[in-house]
Parts: structure tokens; C-alpha cells; sequence
């Protein structure tokens, strides 16, 4: 009779049922690899528009990966087809999946019509780079700049992303921003 | 039964193709997904109805032939699925239970680092999961 009304013991470990798991990902060990990707790059290549590109398409698998993932697991039923719809899908899912907060702010761009700017004080890939002066302004924000790239090409919006720093007054680190560029035949055929 | 599914990209390219029966019309088949892709099409580009049903991913009967159905899907990539089955009556939850397992199985297959956008699935272990799902769609249609 011991064995009655005891929770159900697994003779064996393999029968366990798996857990979860934790969904986070060890941020040191990110920093590593990433650092790691950003130094083998910077061997490959002889100047740093290259070096960006190269960040860029690395970025770019990934936001394929991440669009086909995120909708089947978040999305339920739904398909994107507006401009806006897409901008904050980016602006809140991703960046709570990939970074596990959304973005600071979603902007419309003032001086064009198809321009529009995510900022982050400090991108969670920049946290532990500090940039030589004689790279000018290279930003390793391509990388993520890329993922939004790879996210906005396959959902049916072709655009050209671009990271950049944005000095603020009053703080020593200047502020990010992903600008997205929007192609003609987008502007055209979407509604905002 | 079902008798073939395929995945093809979103230039209209055929990315995974596999039949289920012994009998030797595969050619058959492929034309039948071929001609599908046309109706997907005509239904993105002329929405019937207003909003709320545009962006659905699960596209539902495409059409009807002598003795199959064919079944569609498209994901927000613009990748689409099609499910083509003898079954006379295929109720609707479980033609969507089966698009949503394909889908996540998909995701599996496409996440793989090795894989190339735009390429054939060339993953055994996807074939292994679809003929899975493919078996499991054909019992749950008793009753």
C-alpha cells in the first residue's frame, strides 16, 4: 500500500515527461558569439562597408527564420498586409522575442513619405562593443538591421535597412536607430 | 486519404513534393498542385470579400476534381501548402489541425541553418514528420 496515493513515480528517467525549458538564452554567451561572428568578419574583408554587408545578410537569415517561426507560433490565423501592421508586428513581437523587451519607439519618418525609424537606447548587441575611432561610423547594429530586413523581404515588403547613432543631449552613449527605407512598389500597392 | 502534399515557395517554385499511394499517377498529381497554384493566386489577388477574411492563412477547398480535393494554405511568406485527399467529406477543423501541424513541422525544416531559402527541403527528418501527420489525418477522420 505504499505505493497508493503518492504522485506517479517514472521507473525511468527516460520516461519523464520533458520540461519547458527556460526560453532565455544566456546573454554572456550570446555576447561571445557574436563577438566572435563581428572578428572573424572583420578578417574576411577590407573595408567596412563590406564589413557591414556581411552583418547584414548574417541578420538576414535570421529575420527569414524568425517571420516563419513567429507567425505559425504567435500569429494564429492572420496574415500581414499592412504597412503599419507589419511596423509594429516588428516593433513589439520580434524584439520581445529576440531581445525580451519591445522597442523603445516606432517613428515616422519626417522628410519622407516612405521612411520609418525604430530607436533603442542601447541594442542588446552593442551593450559590449565599443567601436575603434578609425571605424567611423560603423555600427554593429547592421546585424539587427538585418534581421529586420530578412522580416520585411519575406512578409511581402521589400526595404532597405540601415542602423545608425544618434547622439542625444545629456547622455554619453548615443542613442540607436534602425531607419527602414521602404521600396517604390511597396508604397504603392500597401495601405497604411 | 490523403494522396500528395506539397510546399512551394513564394515565386511559385516547388520546394518539397511527396505522394502517398503505390499507383503510379504521380505525374498526375503533380499536374493537379500545379493547376492549384493558379486558384491560390486568383484568390490573393481578388479578395471576394471584405477585410476580415483577406488575411487568412488557411484558404480552405481550392477545387474539386473527378475524385480528389484539393486543400490550400499560405503563410504569411507567401509560402504556400497544398493538401490534395480522396476523403469525400474532410471536415474543415480537421483540414486546419492538418495545415497547422504541416506548418510547424515547416518552421522545424526551414529553421535549420543549413537550409537554403528557396531550395528543396532536403531534411529526412521532415519527410519522417510529414508521413507522420499524413497517417495520423487519415484516423482521425472516423466518425
Amino acid at each position: 500500500m505504499i505505493g497508493v496515493g503518492k504522485a506517479k513515480q517514472y521507473a525511468n528517467v527516460l520516461d519523464k515527461p520533458l520540461s519547458r525549458g527556460r526560453q532565455e538564452v544566456s546573454l554572456s554567451a550570446f555576447a561571445f558569439l557574436f563577438s566572435e561572428l563581428v572578428q572573424y568578419n572583420q578578417t574576411q574583408v577590407d573595408n567596412i562597408a563590406e564589413l557591414e554587408r556581411r552583418l547584414e545578410d548574417a541578420g538576414y537569415a535570421v529575420g527569414a527564420r524568425v517571420l516563419e517561426l513567429l507567425c505559425h507560433r504567435e500569429k494564429g490565423n492572420r496574415r500581414e498586409t499592412r504597412l503599419l501592421g507589419i511596423l509594429s508586428f516588428i516593433h513589439s513581437t520580434v524584439w520581445k522575442v529576440l531581445f525580451g523587451k519591445v522597442a523603445d519607439s516606432l517613428e515616422k519618418g519626417t522628410e519622407h513619405e516612405d521612411e520609418y525609424m525604430i530607436s533603442e537606447k542601447e541594442l542588446l548587441v552593442n551593450r559590449f562593443i565599443s567601436v575603434p575611432k578609425d571605424m567611423g561610423a560603423f555600427n554593429c547594429g547592421a546585424f539587427v538591421a538585418g534581421i529586420v530586413k530578412g522580416v520585411l523581404d519575406n512578409a511581402g515588403f521589400p526595404a532597405v535597412v540601415t542602423a545608425h547613432f544618434v547622439p542625444i543631449e545629456g547622455q554619453q552613449r548615443p542613442r540607436t536607430t534602425i531607419l527602414i527605407k521602404f521600396a517604390e512598389e511597396v508604397k504603392q500597392v500597401c495601405i497604411v | 486519404m490523403i494522396v500528395c502534399v506539397a510546399v512551394v515557395g513564394h515565386q511559385n517554385n516547388p520546394l518539397y513534393l511527396q505522394s502517398f499511394t503505390e499507383a503510379d499517377d504521380a505525374l498526375k498529381l503533380h499536374h493537379i498542385v500545379h493547376c492549384s497554384l493558379d486558384v491560390i493566386d486568383e484568390r490573393v489577388n481578388n479578395p471576394k470579400r471584405s477585410a476580415p477574411t483577406l488575411n487568412e492563412t488557411f484558404l480552405g477547398l481550392l477545387y474539386p476534381t473527378e475524385n480528389y480535393k484539393v486543400y490550400g494554405y499560405l503563410t504569411n511568406t507567401k509560402v504556400k501548402f497544398i493538401m490534395v485527399t480522396t476523403d469525400l467529406d474532410v471536415k474543415d477543423a480537421d483540414a486546419r489541425n492538418f495545415f497547422r501541424k504541416f506548418h510547424a513541422a515547416y518552421v522545424d525544416a526551414v529553421s535549420n541553418p543549413f537550409h537554403v531559402p528557396g531550395k528543396k527541403i532536403a531534411s529526412r527528418s521532415f519527410g519522417v514528420r510529414v508521413s507522420t501527420i499524413v497517417k495520423s489525418f487519415g484516423s482521425g477522420t472516423t466518425g
